[in-house]
């Protein structure tokens, strides 16, 4: 990279401020910290950051109001940081616009991974669609969006067409969580009933196709309330 | 024939009456609000003046319709007095107080005496024995009315009794938990400050190794800390008496999956073996209460089974319940604690309080969260290690 990743942190704990700060810095990243919504928006717009970390629990504005802001002039990847136990904020966040969340206490790794998941998605898109459409690979597993082919340690795999709808939109958003209510949509419409039930079926049918132990999956992952997140390709 | 039906559905009505007299009380032991607010202080239920009136007139009609069809029939007013009774006594019994009580018995008396007795169609007030029927009457709906409302107030008062010890036994359990709780989580905080002070002011004394070692008891500690927190959290989740939680459906091999995962995350050398039903199965529940159940059953079963034999977590599908075990191959658990391991108590045996911290809590949580799912949670002893397992209801509500 010639230009380091600039990062804005909005976030109201002096501590946890420090803690990222430092963890940031430490990686190469370049970071600013606003303790408001205030400050934090004036230098999204002053700054045009790659990536825009936002705690929903702010002093002067709720976390959401923020997220609907920027998403009316920017698509500026937002990782929402959150406290345990609040899936409904956290599902209200990923469906007004936000890319992912990462759930407090969390450790400097996996806010890493996050980082970097959102930044590959958003370089992705700004490039071309070259990148979506070649095929998925992950740990044995190869999912073919062209020809729509999925294999597992190369033994192709039979998926319905509900299901491989739903493996490809994970795949291609992978590393990202994906909610119930936006899987829903796209896959079935946004018309379709907003009962979960079916795609929790749909989800078991591929889990037992594609997972050698449901109950310890290698590929996709719940996250309990809030959607299905598919590993990271490599 | 006549009398029979009569008698049947008035006392038809009685019961409806009683029943859905009932069904408020139970409605209100539910909100607190409101069964704070009709807490009795003299009579219990509210009034419905409408509803009694309904019911006194359309018992005395019934009742002086049937004596004319008898009168009609038979030519004979004996009984006609005994039909007024009846009604008189139903009407006392479904009406709040003493006024539809003592206004039926006096229209009755007018009835029998304007209707059935001999001036026909005129009152005649002059009538030997008259007073007799009158004070018998009058007698009757009043001692109906009062027994009625003393059974009703002792109902309320019972219902409220129950709901106070049910509060009680909250109260208690949650004293406990906090006793429990602030003495667990002294220790670690202790050894947080004290590392934290050593670094910060010996720090300049310490060589490299000393301070990664005070730093990573801190880590430990705070990760141990976090655990607590969050169960915490999850009894937080459970509001207003113990059988309340957001019951979603959610697929159990979903729940189990995350609850194994996160905890592999925490302990990443815990080993685990895994199962589900082949079928998929979805119960009723607050998921992330759960997922906390089966992380406190499997963490204790890897600290302190002392084994490193894989512990195995199944799933088993019953007629109306599914059943989650968490089966560790490890030393086992004594008898005599077993009786006494999910009360939150801590353990006074001859090992000491600290060696098995949180362990306690863990499980009195667990058996929070299971019964408030209306579920059971048991332990049983296996010739090696032990077996702990919880079942939930699979009723479609």
């Amino acid at each position: 990279m010639n230009t380091k990743t600039y990062i804005v942190l909005i976030e109201d704990e002096k501590n946890i401020c420090n803690f990222i700060s430092t963890t940031l810095t430490s990686q190469g990243y370049k970071i600013s910290t606003a303790p408001n919504a205030k400050t934090g928006i004036s230098l999204i717009t002053s700054g045009c950051p790659d990536i825009i970390l936002l705690d929903l629990g702010l002093p002067d504005m709720d976390g959401i109001d923020i997220i609907r802001e920027i998403r009316t002039w920017a698509s500026i990847p937002i990782i929402v940081i959150s406290a345990r136990t609040q899936e409904k904020e956290k599902v209200l966040a990923l469906d007004t616009g936000a890319d992912d969340y990462i759930t407090k206490p969390f450790g400097p790794s996996e806010l890493m991974a996050r980082i970097r998941t959102a930044l590959r998605h958003s370089n992705s898109l700004h490039t071309d669609s070259l990148l979506t459409q070649r095929p998925y690979r992950a740990d044995g597993l190869v999912i073919d969006f062209e020809k729509r082919l999925v294999a597992l340690d190369g033994i192709p795999v039979h998926l319905t067409q509900i299901e491989f709808k739903i493996v490809s939109l994970l795949a291609q958003n992978s590393g990202k969580v994906i909610t119930y209510d936006s899987i829903i949509s796209k896959v079935w419409g946004p018309y379709a009933d907003d009962n979960n039930r079916i795609l929790r079926v749909n989800m078991a049918n591929i889990r037992r196709k594609l997972e050698k132990n449901p109950a310890e999956p290698h590929y996709i992952f719940t996250e309990i309330g809030i959607g299905y997140r598919m590993v990271e390709e490599g | 024939m006549n009398h029979f039906f009569e008698f049947f559905s008035s006392f038809l009505r009685d019961f409806l009456r009683v029943s859905d007299l009932r069904m408020p009380s139970h409605q209100k032991s539910g909100t607190e609000n409101s069964a704070f607010r009709s807490l009795p202080a003299g009579i219990p239920t509210e009034k419905k003046p409408w509803r009694d009136a309904l019911i006194t007139f359309f018992l005395l009609i019934l009742a002086t319709a049937l004596s004319l069809l008898y009168f009609e029939i038979s030519k004979n007013s004996a009984n006609v007095a005994l039909l007024y009774i009846l009604a008189l006594i139903l009407i006392a019994r479904g009406t709040d107080g003493y006024f539809w009580g003592i206004f039926s018995s006096l229209i009755g008396v007018i009835c029998v005496n304007f209707l059935f007795t001999y001036p026909y169609m005129a009152l005649n007030f002059t009538l030997a024995g008259y007073p007799v029927t009158f004070l018998g009457m009058l007698a009757i709906s009043f001692i109906t009315s009062a027994s009625t409302t003393y059974t009703k107030r002792q109902m309320q008062m019972l219902a409220e009794r129950e709901r106070l010890l049910v509060e009680a036994e909250k109260e208690k359990m949650r004293a406990n938990l906090l006793r429990a709780i602030s003495h667990d989580l002294r220790t670690p905080l202790t050894s947080i400050i004290g590392s934290g002070s050593s670094y910060l002011e010996s720090g300049a004394l310490l060589d490299e190794s000393q301070k990664n070692e005070l730093v990573r008891q801190i880590y430990e500690d705070s990760n141990w800390l976090l655990n607590m927190v969050e169960n915490l959290l999850s009894v937080t989740r459970i509001q207003d008496g113990a059988t309340n939680v957001n019951k979603s459906y959610e697929s159990v091999e979903e729940v189990v999956a995350e609850a194994v995962l996160r905890l592999k995350k925490r302990l990443p050398d815990a080993s685990i073996k895994v199962h589900v039903p082949d079928e998929l199965i979805m119960l009723p529940m607050d998921a992330i209460l759960i997922e906390q159940v089966l992380i406190n059953l499997l963490e204790n079963a890897v600290l302190h089974s002392k084994s490193q034999l894989p512990i195995s977590c199944y799933v088993e599908k019953e007629n109306n319940s599914v059943i989650f075990h968490v089966r560790d191959y490890g030393i086992g658990i004594p008898t005599e604690r077993l009786q006494t391991i999910f009360d939150g108590t801590p353990y006074t045996g001859n090992t000491s309080a600290d060696s098995s911290r949180g362990m306690g809590i863990g499980l009195s949580i667990c058996k929070t969260i299971i019964s408030a799912h209306k579920g059971s949670i048991d332990v049983s002893p296996c010739e090696q290690g032990t077996d702990f397992y919880f079942s939930l209801p699979d009723s479609a509500q």
